[in-house]
């Protein structure tokens, strides 16, 4: 019997309310999600399983979210990685884009708004994979 | 986050104009200009004096926010079918930012309305307008434009009063915790101002509650954990007025005006417009 493919989006952010509103969210728009709030846990689970999204925080104790978007991209060059932050700044955004991600998203946000961007790296990441990207 | 920005033809638009196009830069964020032109305007919408305002508001944005690292920095020409009346499409070629594009509109009728209902539609975290400074926030021809916004937003509303640059961002606690978006929005306002963080806890007839001093430790834990230096003291509610008149000459006030919080509670809406009239300088009405 064939399976429904889901696609996958890891979660990282060090304040558990964050990722309590955007899992469900992201599961009834039809996506598995995975949440984390330590990114040690997190950068374990990447070693085991490809993500087709990730959506990190930048600010956490440990290894922060710049080192954690430079790991997944170095990794896995296609997953497409969202920065949410409460601590934008023009340096920190500058940065995100160099180190490839897909957007930049400061806090506060509504879900549909983070919804739309999931949307639209999926279809990116899909279009890659197909090779319509160049 | 999506900032609206409503503004009319006159300076202190354009002081809020600094403001939003900082914020929308530093954040990423996607921006509207708005500007409203009364029902019974004498000539066409697009010769009207705030038509005007507006593309010189959309020159002023791109002047601000142009540069090699910005978001909106125009970068792509392209060809885009764009949907027109009746079902047809027509091909235009269109200026796109590097990652944001700004959209400008402009609408008819009552401004207070007018902006209220262009927030919704867009769903938009915070709506950016200015007003004028001192012991009065009018705009100068629809005047109660900023105190109907502020009042009636489903939205945060931060209303500009004074370019001036903002060192301490002072927020208002009493025993309702303090939503998860209000807290982010206060960070986005410490980080981009550079602020440090006062807290003044409100306190009724001499005492305060235990519930408000938790409230006061989980606000400065949380800001104390991400670096910022936070001062805590408490205040009369009664003399809040008064505290806000004296007291935030430099400082951008920060009112939580949720539905449970004493502040929403206690006082009705023509408070809420007292509160900010008497600040004389930035207000951030959290919702």
């Amino acid at each position: 019997m064939e399976t429904e493919h889901k696609f996958q989006i890891l979660i990282l952010d060090d304040e558990p309310i964050v990722c309590k509103r955007l899992k469900p969210a992201l599961e009834k728009a039809g996506y598995e999600a995975e949440t984390f709030t330590q990114s040690a846990m997190a950068l374990h689970r990447i070693t085991e399983k490809e993500f087709d999204v990730v959506i990190t925080d930048l600010k956490m104790e440990g290894l922060d979210g710049m080192a954690f978007l430079t790991e997944v991209k170095k990794r896995y060059p296609k997953t497409e990685v969202i920065v949410i932050t409460g601590f934008a700044t023009m340096d920190t955004a500058r940065q995100s884009y160099q180190k490839g991600v897909f957007d930049f998203v400061a806090k506060p946000f509504k879900l549909k708004e983070i919804l739309d961007v999931v949307e639209n790296a999926l279809a990116k990441r899909t279009a890659t994979e197909k090779g319509n990207v160049p | 986050m999506k900032i609206l920005f409503a503004a009319d033809e006159f300076p202190y638009s354009g002081v809020a104009l600094k403001m939003a196009a900082g914020l929308a830069m530093n954040t990423w964020s996607d921006i509207t200009l708005m500007g409203v032109v009364p029902s019974v305007a004498d000539k066409p919408a697009t010769q009207s004096s705030i038509a005007g305002a507006l593309e010189q508001y959309r020159e002023t944005f791109y002047e601000l926010c142009s540069h090699e690292d910005s978001p909106f920095k125009l970068d792509r020409v392209l060809w885009e079918w764009i949907p027109m009346q009746d079902g047809a499409w027509e091909q235009i070629k269109v200026f796109r930012g590097a990652h944001k594009d700004v959209r400008i509109l402009l609408r008819f009728g009552q401004p207070a309305m007018e902006i209220l209902k262009e927030a919704r539609n867009l769903q938009s975290d915070l709506i950016v307008l200015g007003s004028t400074s001192g012991d009065r926030c009018l705009w100068s021809e629809a005047a109660d434009t900023p105190q109907k916004v502020v009042a009636s937003a489903e939205s945060s509303v931060l209303l500009v009063k004074e370019d001036m640059a903002v060192k301490r961002i002072v927020v208002c606690i009493d025993d309702v915790p303090i939503g998860q978006e209000a807290l982010e929005m206060i960070n986005q306002m410490i980080v981009i101002h550079g602020a440090s963080l006062v807290l003044i806890g409100l306190t009724k007839e001499g005492g305060t509650k235990p519930a408000v001093y938790q409230r006061m430790i989980e606000v400065g834990d949380y800001y104390a954990d991400r670096g910022i230096h936070v001062e805590s003291r408490t205040a009369e509610i009664s003399e809040l007025e008064t505290l806000i008149s004296q007291e935030t000459r430099e400082d951008m006030l920060t009112l939580s005006m949720s539905k449970k919080s004493v502040l929403g509670m206690l006082f009705s809406r023509e408070w809420v417009e007292r509160f900010v009239s008497a600040c004389k300088s930035s207000v951030l009405v959290l919702r």
